[in-house]
């Protein structure tokens, strides 16, 4: 074999071994979007959304309480979290140096760590000892607590991104600081920030240690802030460990549903970056 | 003010980066409506000069500028002074081009008017075209005004900035190598364009293109180190220069 060869030889090899390492990533992935349907598309049915669930012994009823409970407690920790997170986030990009950042910086990267079932603990001694009750407002922290690091970093990385020469045109004008913070940096980012928050949002959907001890869990449909409240990974959780062939169909189709949900705010978060690019490229 | 008065005069300007001694000693007065580059090699802190002209220099941490710079009768390295007022009067166009990102072209070109307060659309409107016309971009993006900023070519790009700078009025236009990224054709577009900047504006420049700053500017200001060697008119600097190194640099034997 002359020296040509061998070298293609080497490049095509590596070349299938970058192939081989991406099909084990993807495997895992396609292979739970797969299952998860075939085990859970069947028991898929619009009464799966408008029902709530039948008593122990009759079949059919859904999960309406648990896909309503996930919304409410995930939109409540959005809504604590996200604007703190953003705002946190901009702090560190804009005045990043110094003790104060750096320990900002420290704490989110920790609190990022954290295993979810700890937080579910802090959630439950700061809301739930005090009232007296698991409510859906203590699911709402431990989730908000979820989503805060992921938030913080997230836009703290993106608006990094932005070089320095843009904010100094914008001084350059006599605009003062937090104008060109406001207006230029961060506004002129916004799709990117929100791709950092939709993730963190999708995160935060599927985790169930959280809200084990927090929210609890719920049979009925409930609004109630104070109330225990259902959610989807919870009550999949509890379908999927129960006797019950009906309730761990059922749970099949909530994971389904759950991945979907979580795998389309990925897709929407994607389609938002794609859509500025191709602004940017017209 | 009559022509003869400076509008813009340093007295012995000294810049530092923590320990460095950046600039030494400058002392420049510029006369309204000229233009005057300042030429000089790598390093030699002709931009970090330029920067502290409106202070934008503070925004590197641990710069710092002693001296005076007086601009309208006032020393606007005072810390009492507010950066962002001078800011208005000095503007700076930068090396790379940078529209700000996410914005269409009128939005550009009114940000700092806008930000500043002005409302009134007819206003804003009459700013866009007279900049963008000052700017010689007018007739190339009069019909897709809302087209992105960062949808331009590099030069246009380039004069996008300049008509941002100008929309805010300022009476000194400071220029950063603003043609060192743009290719010769935008560049020779950019030169011709400052001389029509000139009738309005006082214009200081830094440059790394010495053809460049014999054929636009009035004055010629060379650094070397921190040092000014030599300032004078363009003509006097580039064919017949006072000071040995001046003369070495320009024709090529050193820098």
């Amino acid at each position: 074999m002359n020296y040509y060869k061998v070298q293609k030889l080497k490049s095509h090899l590596f070349i299938a071994c970058l192939y081989c390492s991406a099909a084990f990533v993807l495997a895992p992935l396609i292979m739970v979007i797969v299952f998860l349907f075939y085990k859970g598309a069947s028991s898929l049915n619009l009464d799966f959304f408008m029902n709530l669930p039948k008593p122990v012994g009759e079949t059919g009823g859904g999960m309406k309480h648990a896909i309503i409970g996930t919304f409410y407690m995930v939109g409540l920790g959005s809504l604590i979290a996200v604007p703190l997170g953003i705002v946190c986030g901009i702090f560190l990009a804009e005045y990043g140096k110094g003790k104060i950042p750096n320990c900002l910086r420290m704490a989110s990267d920790l609190l990022t760590g954290v295993p979810s079932i700890v937080i579910g603990i802090f959630a439950y001694t700061l809301i739930v000892v005090p009232l007296k009750g698991f409510s859906a407002l203590a699911g709402g922290v431990a989730l908000s607590l979820i989503i805060l690091p992921i938030v913080i970093r997230s836009t703290e990385e993106i608006l990094k991104l932005i070089p320095g020469h843009i904010r100094e045109a914008g001084l350059a004008l006599g605009l003062p600081r937090w104008k060109v913070i406001y207006f230029i940096i961060v506004k002129g980012n916004l799709p990117n920030i929100f791709t950092g928050v939709i993730l963190a949002i999708s995160r935060a959907a599927g985790e169930t240690a959280p809200l084990l001890f927090t929210a609890f869990g719920n049979m009925y449909l409930s609004y109630s802030l104070t109330g225990p409240m259902a959610s989807l990974p919870v009550q999949i959780y509890n379908y999927a460990i129960s006797p019950f062939e009906d309730w761990q169909r059922q749970a099949w189709a909530g994971a389904f549903v759950l991945i979907i949900l979580v795998l389309g705010l990925n897709i929407v978060s994607r389609l938002i970056v794609n859509r500025k690019q191709l602004f940017n490229k017209k | 003010m009559s022509e003869n008065t400076p509008i813009l005069t340093t007295n012995n300007i000294n810049i530092w980066y923590d320990q460095f001694h950046a600039i030494k000693n400058i002392s420049i007065s510029y006369l309204p409506n000229s233009i005057t580059a300042i030429i000089g090699p790598s390093g030699c802190g002709k931009s970090t000069y330029l920067r502290c002209l409106n202070r934008i220099h503070e925004e590197v941490p641990g710069a710092r500028a002693t001296g005076e710079v007086i601009y309208n009768g006032q020393n606007i390295l005072d810390p009492n002074v507010d950066p962002v007022l001078i800011r208005r009067n000095i503007g700076m166009v930068f090396q790379k081009p940078n529209p700000f990102p996410a914005m269409s072209i009128f939005d550009n070109v009114i940000i700092g008017l806008k930000l500043q307060g002005v409302k009134q659309k007819s206003k804003l409107k009459e700013v866009v075209e007279t900049c963008l016309k000052k700017a010689a971009l007018w007739d190339e993006v009069k019909d897709i005004l809302q087209r992105p900023g960062t949808s331009l070519s590099g030069g246009q790009q380039q004069r996008l900035c300049i008509a941002r700078t100008l929309a805010v009025n300022p009476k000194i236009v400071l220029m950063d190598e603003p043609t060192s990224a743009l290719d010769p054709i935008a560049t020779g577009k950019i030169e011709e364009l400052m001389q029509d900047l000139k009738k309005e504006y006082t214009v200081i420049i830094v440059t790394h293109n010495m053809q460049q700053a014999a054929r636009i500017s009035d004055y010629t200001s060379f650094f070397v180190l921190g040092d000014l060697i030599e300032h004078g008119t363009s003509s006097q600097i580039f064919t017949n220069p006072k000071e040995q190194k001046t003369e070495d640099y320009i024709s090529g034997r050193f820098g």
